[in-house]
């Protein structure tokens, strides 16, 4: 990329990666949706690293090693070793390293998931580490949560409603949940997906690629 | 068609660009890009400015967004961050007369206006009082009616 000199020459640029959060509960999915964009993003030829954030293991991180999706040097783990909001928000320090590190390591990557450690309503990250965030909630949770105007679902760049496929075996109405997220999001974008049977991701990469990478 | 813009070239009120916006200012070449008070942290965004360009923007690690921040400048063209939403006023003159100073007013303080009916909508850059300030007159005398100021 070029960036204007003051005497309107340009001067070349390297550009850091772009860095994505992925927050929200416990067991809403939000390993199930890196799984998920590690190959969707590959496939549409994006140079991709991983953080996984957890609590004092490295489990998310062992498993997305594991998983063969994606080379195992380019996912690095980070202990909060604390509730998670403290290393994404509060103290963001231990995942800018980690960030900076994969960029040192690999120099052409682009993006960077982030994913938090499972929280609670109120988790949020800090634009210091994210430059886009989203947060996953699921229909087992209940169809109240869009309701309860937590901050991660008001504040977040892009609200995941996952496990759209057990809305019928749990009472919801996922329409009526979309809506109301919608409502206490001012219309901010709402995305539905089944992780496990990758339903739902290709709209998110399509945002990604328009909001964050500038492809379109 | 969307401006790929990456880095901070300066502040606009920076001795070094004066002459450049200044002349910009006269040939229509200013385009503010505003920044929702809750973007101002990011290091990438994708905003319109008010003349309707799509702006694909990325910081540097290191650099912070602020107001008055210059994005882009070329012979013809310079984009400035501003922060937060664009706050307007609307102005009705009582008649015919009154709306020939207005219009006249606005021209030569070279306000970025927008017309809505009857009204004038001026696009605020700065304190409202200072706009004012600038037809009191207008205003005491009751030939042009302040409606709101909104954002």
């Amino acid at each position: 990329m070029n960036r204007l000199s003051l005497n309107g020459t340009m001067a070349k640029s390297r550009i850091a990666a772009a860095r994505v959060g992925i927050g929200g509960p416990v067991g809403s999915g939000k390993t199930a949706l890196v799984e998920r964009l590690i190959p969707a993003l590959l496939e549409r030829g994006v140079d991709i690293a991983v953080i996984t954030n957890d609590l004092v293991t490295a489990e998310d991180a062992e498993r997305i090693r594991r998983s063969g999706l994606i080379d195992p040097a380019r996912v690095s783990a980070v202990e909060a070793g604390a509730c998670p909001h403290t290393v994404i928000r509060e103290d963001p320090t231990l995942n800018i390293e980690a960030a900076d590190e994969l960029e040192r390591r690999f120099p052409g990557v682009e993006l960077i998931l982030l994913e938090s450690g499972g929280d609670n309503l109120a988790s949020t990250f800090s634009r210091d580490l994210t430059d886009f965030w989203m947060f996953v909630i699921d229909v087992a949770g209940g169809d109240d949560i869009p309701r309860k105007r937590g901050p991660g679902v008001i504040r977040a760049d892009l609200l995941v409603i996952n496990k759209v496929d057990l809305a019928p075996h749990v009472g919801v109405n996922i329409e009526r949940m979309r809506q109301e997220a919608l409502a206490v999001r001012g219309n901010r974008p709402v995305l539905l997906t089944n992780c496990r049977r990758g339903e739902g991701i290709d709209a998110i990469v399509d945002l990604l690629e328009r909001e964050v990478l500038f492809r379109t | 068609m969307t401006m790929r813009l990456h880095g901070i070239l300066g502040k606009s009120d920076d001795a070094a660009f004066a002459r450049r916006l200044h002349h910009l200012e006269h040939h229509d070449g200013i385009e503010l890009l505003f920044v929702p008070p809750a973007d101002v942290g990011r290091k990438r965004f994708r905003l319109t400015t008010d003349r309707g360009t799509d702006c694909a923007v990325s910081l540097d690690r290191d650099e912070e967004l602020t107001d008055g921040a210059l994005l882009f400048l070329a012979s013809d063209r310079a984009i400035i961050a501003r922060f937060g939403e664009q706050e307007s006023w609307r102005l009705t003159p009582v008649d015919q007369a009154a709306a020939l100073r207005l219009g006249w007013n606005a021209g030569n303080l070279h306000w970025r206006v927008r017309f809505d009916g009857d009204s004038l909508v001026v696009l605020l850059d700065g304190p409202l009082d200072t706009y004012r300030a600038r037809i009191r007159p207008l205003l005491e005398s009751g030939e042009v009616v302040e409606r709101d100021a909104v954002r």
